[in-house]
């Protein structure tokens, strides 16, 4: 038995069906090996950072699947695995469970700068959850089993085996064995607490029963443990309002009574004013980034807090708290919402004071969305999105990139199917999208995917349009392309009195580079072509590209300006007079 | 700034001194001293560091982050007052004999070698202070050359 033997049975063990990866040197004899036993889909990437982001959209789309597979990728050593950090740190970023499997030179010329050679442990060391170098080809079975435990244990994260050429080959000795189902990782300070304790839990309750105008937030925790509609349970038993955060989109339907959709930096302008109201808040599952908060000294100030967390380092790290639970969100929700003292309150003055903020935007964004051009008359796109989550119903799988158009994503796709958004969000890697839709592609065969980048960030990793042939991937690309780096371009209008530094970009006539791939493309310039395109998406039996040209004047409202508080919140657009919105006619590509 | 010891148990695997090492660097602290030694159980290591900070919350933050890699066991402060720290300093000096008896009784050292009529190899113990006094008294200029553990410390 071979370490490379070892390493792909028990992948099998673990459930694994896919493979991500790129070959090479350093890699070749597992590749050998995957060839010959024949049970794993692999699927090669044309880059590396696109079979990172692979792994991550299978890992992340099925979660919530009976069948959840942590994503694996494959590469080989020095270049290979360097091209997987970037996938890999935003993993690390957005908690999700992942392997990724690199060669690595001979042990014999480790460390002498051998060709393709560099320190993986050592670069992956502060990106990812936990490093792996097994030296014997003994040690790969325990390690592997360890490594599964410990990316998807309390909170996930990616980690990373780093196997060396020889050990891949080795031989194990004769006397060798391994009980799988017996083993344990002897890792006695690697502990998390699923169960919430008693005497916190209490205190929360006793918060909330007292509470007069509370809100609930829903974060990447309430989807990795699969507490959607346990979430939505709850809300409804004590009657409380929820504003989610980037990654707890798609926890429940976006259009529930109690939903105040996204907050934060671009969240909208109900759930930020409700969070400066309110009195409590109860976090499900979150870490309170910045582009949540805001200016921590200004956050909430008359609230107590109420923080639900499976990651104990999380705790009092941003927002202090008035009870923590260190816990599992599912178990907790679960205790929760069996609890008799929990009281339901109609809380009438909130909701109407909650329907008060709800209508400061809300004309503005009908008149938008109908309009649907802006300034220099190309499409909006809100407008798209909206039209895209009528026709589907909100019922797909929405893949956004980063920028602007992930934002639009965020908030005008009415979110109905549990764990249907996938993006990345504390990376915020340009160029994730188009990779990660085929991992979740793979994970959820039978669902509709989109995959929705700007003309920025499809050119990042456009690459994989070849994967995309090559497996015959059925997902829907919709290119946003505004000739800009819209985000950028947005803070450009807003904060740099409109220069443009380094955001205007030349696209290439991406109809031809989609026939170059064998993909069907279609170009909508006019608001009228707009449905008829997305339905075309809709009823062709296999990948499409659909670019829309988009306005570059286009702005996501509200905004809270970096570093500024919430009560710095921008919610009307910048003055159709004001020469930064207007100048840019003739400059697009 | 007030110096702070966080004293940690981690299991002994290549690569553990590097993640607390680059913790400390991201959370952009000078590592002031740093001991790892082995602990009364195979396999486990003691590390203790001291860095300083005035904020009791940044250095609980640090705690907790060394509590999330996978072989820290537990961390935790220790404080001056429930808790001895102490160090070795191994000093290289010229001085006369007479001059080395004055401390004798005062400070805790010991001669480990005499190079030559005035050249002696001494060993001091104690808290930090002690050992800094003892270099001001005996005179920093007479000092060939110094070494020094960094500290180490014990709960009370």
């Amino acid at each position: 038995m071979t370490g490379k033997n070892l390493l792909l049975q028990t992948l099998k063990t673990k459930g694994v069906k896919y493979i991500f990866g790129y070959t090479g040197g350093a890699i070749m004899p597992i590749f050998d090996e995957m060839d010959k036993i024949g049970d794993f889909h692999f699927i090669m990437s044309r880059h590396e950072q696109g079979a990172a982001f692979m792994a991550q959209g299978m890992s992340r789309a099925s979660l919530s699947t009976t069948t959840p597979q942590t994503g694996v990728c494959l590469t080989t050593s020095g270049p290979g695995a360097m091209n997987l950090t970037t996938g890999i740190a935003d993993a690390y970023m957005d908690s999700i469970p992942m392997v990724a499997i690199t060669g690595q030179v001979a042990t014999g010329v480790i460390a002498t700068d051998a060709f393709q050679e560099s320190d993986v442990v050592g670069v992956m060391m502060p990106i990812c959850k936990q490093t792996y170098m097994p030296l014997a080809a003994d040690e790969i079975e325990m390690m592997v089993h360890e490594a599964f435990y410990v990316a998807t244990t309390g909170r996930g994260g990616p980690v990373v085996i780093d196997i060396p050429k020889d050990v891949q080959n080795q031989n194990v000795p004769e006397a060798y064995s391994f009980d799988a189902k017996a083993f344990c990782p002897y890792l006695p300070g690697f502990f998390y607490h699923p169960t919430p304790e008693r005497e916190p839990l209490q205190r929360a309750i006793e918060l909330i029963n007292r509470s007069v105008r509370p809100m609930m937030f829903c974060g990447h925790g309430v989807i990795n443990s699969n507490a959607g509609s346990l979430l939505q349970r709850f809300a409804e038993k004590v009657n409380i309002p929820i504003a989610f955060t980037l990654h707890g989109l798609s926890a429940m339907p976006a259009d529930h009574n109690l939903s105040l959709g996204m907050m934060g930096m671009h969240g909208t302008v109900e759930a930020n004013k409700a969070i400066m109201e309110a009195d409590l808040l109860i976090s499900f599952g979150m870490r309170f980034d910045d582009r949540v908060t805001g200016k921590l000294n200004e956050y909430a100030k008359n609230a107590d807090v109420i923080h639900i967390e499976i990651d104990p380092s999380e705790i009092e790290k941003n927002v202090g708290t008035s009870v923590a639970i260190n816990a599992d969100v599912y178990r907790t929700l679960q205790v929760l919402l069996d609890d008799p003292m929990l009281t339901y309150k109609p809380r009438r003055r909130w909701f109407e004071r909650i329907e008060g903020f709800r209508q400061l935007m809300a004309e503005d964004l009908r008149e938008e969305i109908e309009k649907g051009v802006g300034d220099d008359n190309g499409l909006l796109m809100k407008s798209i999105v909206h039209h895209l989550s009528q026709l589907t119903e909100g019922k797909d799988l929405i893949v956004p990139d980063v920028g602007q158009h992930q934002m639009m994503a965020a908030r005008f796709y009415n979110y109905q199917t549990p764990n249907s958004w996938f993006a990345s969000g504390g990376a915020g890697t340009m160029g994730a999208s188009l990779p990660m839709a085929i991992g979740v592609k793979l994970a959820r065969p039978t669902e509709q995917v989109w995959s929705i980048s700007g003309d920025g960030g499809f050119q990042m990793n456009i690459q994989e349009l070849g994967t995309i042939m090559e497996q015959k991937i059925d997902i829907k690309i919709i290119i946003l392309n505004n000739g800009y780096l819209g985000m950028v371009r947005q803070w450009q209008t807003l904060f740099f009195d409109g220069r443009y530094a380094g955001t205007p970009m030349q696209s290439p006539d991406f109809g031809l580079i989609a026939e170059a791939y064998g993909v069907p493309y279609r170009k909508v310039e006019t608001l009228e072509d707009v449905i008829p395109a997305l339905q075309q998406a809709i009823d062709h039996k296999g990948a499409i590209v659909l670019e829309f040209i988009c306005d570059p004047s286009e702005v996501i409202l509200p905004m809270i300006p970096a570093e500024g508080g919430f009560g710095d919140m921008i919610i009307a657009r910048p003055s159709q007079n004001d020469p930064s919105t207007t100048n840019t006619k003739g400059e697009k590509s | 700034m007030k110096r702070r010891a966080i004293l940690a148990f981690m299991l002994d695997r290549p690569g553990v001194l590097n993640k607390v090492s680059m913790l400390i660097r991201k959370k952009m602290y000078n590592v002031d001293t740093l001991t790892v030694c082995s602990s009364r159980i195979d396999g486990i290591s003691r590390m203790t560091i001291t860095l300083k900070e005035d904020d009791e919350a940044k250095v609980l933050q640090i705690i907790k982050q060394l509590e999330r890699f996978t072989e820290v066991i537990s961390a935790k402060e220790l404080d001056t007052d429930h808790s001895y720290w102490r160090e070795v300093a191994i000093i290289k000096l010229e001085v006369d004999t007479d001059y080395l008896k004055q401390f004798k009784g005062r400070f805790n050292f010991e001669i480990l070698d005499q190079k030559s009529e005035d050249t002696y190899i001494l060993q001091v113990a104690g808290a930090t202070r002690q050992i800094d006094t003892f270099l001001d008294e005996v005179g920093r200029e007479f000092i060939i050359e110094i070494a020094r553990t960094g500290v180490t410390a014990l709960e009370k």
